[in-house]
């Protein structure tokens, strides 16, 4: 991260949520589709067609064509499951008609039965599929709906933090042009002014290039490293907040931690989502006590990272907090400590809370150290 | 400008106060720029007009609260807000409860020096009533308890005749006590001691006949 760079500055009203691509998800049934599945259906289809042709007409083997319908959902759409339908709708009549033994009237009757059994195993198959296809459309909406929420909280928070040094730009061009128009030209203050928009301007594209980095829509690139570095690097971010709200910061980093191996940018937006929720629940109680803590440890083969703060403390419900959707701000979407938890899973970590005594909370992760122990001030 | 209105600047971010600064000077005015609310209260501030221009998210106490509280403090100057990230409940908020604008960064220049200067001229039209009230008010003091009591009675608009009647004197000395306070009061005609009384009746001071 840019050394000396003014750090970030979050909205502290606000959930901060990291644009992560969603898994699509998908419904169940699309999942057991197997090829085998049409051709068992043909065979049932042919064996049902045998029997009920080769028994009395009494016999209402017909009415077992539903499981053939039953099964056809697994691989066939709408129309597919029409089709087989209509197919054992006609075989049965075609059964019928080449029964030789057999009442016709009771044999009709039964015939019919079956009839309406298979087209009501129809219609019915066809609107729980109409269901489901409803939920999976539903759920994508609602994957989509996140992605755009975050998308936009991501930019009312890049627009702040551009907006500053923005204004200060403006604002410095507007004096620098007004010292220069004077009569005669005030070159003794012009010059700083110029060299401020400089300075800002830089900032911004400061600014816009860790952003860039943070919301990188690349796929996890796993390299090695120490989480002290990431820690050391996460901090500038939210450095501007802690000052803002007169945070007292300790940092306690073991530098005997070997590296890990994992995607070193979503562990940063792990590490800075926890931080976030520290700083936002600092924010609300007494200031000059507010304490942050973070430190780094070795417990046997993992890598321990923990957010410890004196705020306001978790809710009783340490077991939801991770869930998606579960969120206790107001303006929160409760989704930041479930990607936090995705993230860590996904490196086969694990994270959890505990509350902290007297008051405040602290938050933990960890990461499996691999086998291969590396160098622990080498990067590959 | 000729004149030592000065513009206080509050704002957290010293990049914005420097720029700030700059400008105001580039265009005349005398600046002083502050970090917090805190820093602007401890502040020796000079007594000339002035404006104070606001950031409405400050470290400690938020500029809009600031703002609500500036008048049990002391602080009569005019407000400009400027900020980063404003939205309408905000800037009605502001403008409710007087500020001369609310403008949002970045800006251009000429909106918030108009601001400043209209923010000055109100300021100076204020600080001239408190001097006219102010001198109308020790000459209201100098009035005898008499004095006052006719002041008060001819404003209500009685007759000479009926001031006697009611406290009691002959007409000639309701004149004499009339003529002696119109003199003190500097009051050309019986509209304009109907106006200076008015002007002494808004501001809460000492007004006892008694």
């Amino acid at each position: 991260m840019m050394a000396g760079a003014r750090g970030l500055r979050y909205r502290a009203s606000q959930n901060w949520h990291y644009p992560i691509p969603m898994q699509p998800v998908q419904p169940s049934w699309f999942a057991t589709r197997s090829s085998l599945r049409p051709v068992i259906a043909a065979m049932v289809a042919a064996a049902i067609f045998i029997a009920d042709t080769l028994t009395d007409l009494e016999i209402a083997i017909a009415a077992l064509y539903v499981t053939v319908i039953l099964l056809s959902v697994s691989f066939a759409q709408r129309r597919g499951v029409l089709l087989i339908g209509s197919i054992c709708i006609a075989l049965t009549v075609v059964s019928y008609a080449l029964t030789r033994s057999g009442e016709p009237l009771s044999g009709g009757i039964n015939c019919l039965i079956s009839l309406t059994a298979i087209a009501a195993t129809t219609y019915l198959v066809l609107r729980i599929e109409a269901a489901r296809v409803a939920v999976y459309e539903a759920r994508a909406q609602l994957a989509h709906v996140a992605r755009v929420t975050t998308l936009g909280e991501l930019t009312a928070s890049i627009a702040h933090e551009v907006n500053q040094p923005l204004t200060a730009v403006v604002t410095n061009g507007n004096a620098a042009l007004r010292w220069l128009a004077s009569v005669p030209p005030n070159a003794a203050e012009a010059i700083p002014a110029i060299n401020r928009i400089v300075k800002e301007a830089n900032r911004a594209s400061q600014i816009i290039d860790r952003i860039r980095l943070l919301a990188r829509r690349a796929p996890p690139a796993p390299s090695r490293f120490n989480v002290n570095d990431t820690v050391l690097a996460t901090l500038p971010l939210i450095q501007n907040q802690i000052d803002r709200y007169g945070i007292s910061l300790g940092t306690q980093l073991d530098t005997s931690l070997p590296n890990i191996r994992c995607d070193e940018i979503q562990l940063q937006q792990v590490l800075l989502n926890l931080l976030v929720n520290a700083v936002e629940s600092l924010a609300k109680v007494e200031p000059g006590t507010r304490e942050l803590r973070l430190r780094t440890a070795r417990s046997v083969d993992n890598v321990i990272v923990a957010v410890e703060d004196n705020g306001t403390g978790l809710s009783a419900e340490l077991d939801r907090l991770f869930d998606a959707f579960y969120t206790t701000k107001s303006e929160g979407l409760g989704m930041g400590l479930a990607i936090a938890r995705s993230i860590i899973e996904a490196h086969s970590g694990r994270i959890w809370a505990e509350t902290r005594r007297p008051q405040g909370a602290i938050m933990q992760f960890s990461l499996p150290i691999p086998a291969e122990p590396s160098h622990s001030s080498s990067r590959d | 400008m000729s004149d030592d209105s000065t513009v206080f600047i509050v704002d957290d971010e010293i990049a914005i106060r420097e720029a700030l600064d700059s400008l105001f000077r580039s265009a005349g005015m005398r600046a002083i720029s502050f970090g917090s609310v805190l820093e602007f209260l401890a502040s020796e501030r000079p007594d000339v007009p002035a404006c104070l221009v606001l950031d409405v998210r400050l470290p400690g106490i938020n500029g809009l609260d600031f703002f609500d509280q500036m008048n049990e403090l002391g602080i009569q100057m005019p407000v400009v807000f400027i900020t980063a990230h404003g939205d309408v409940p905000m800037s009605v908020r502001a403008m409710r409860a007087g500020a001369i604008n609310f403008i949002i960064k970045p800006f251009p220049d000429h909106v918030l020096l108009d601001a400043v200067q209209a923010a000055f001229a109100r300021d100076r039209l204020r600080r001239a009533s408190l001097v006219a009230a102010d001198s109308l008010k020790r000459r209201f003091e100098s009035l005898t308890m008499r004095e006052r009591q006719i002041l008060w009675l001819v404003v209500a608009g009685q007759l000479n005749k009926q001031i006697a009647a009611h406290l009691g004197l002959s007409e000639i000395t309701v004149k004499v006590h009339r003529a002696q306070m119109m003199r003190k009061m500097q009051a050309t005609s019986l509209i304009d001691l109907v106006r200076k009384a008015d002007i002494l009746s808004r501001n809460p001071a000492d007004l006892t006949v008694h």
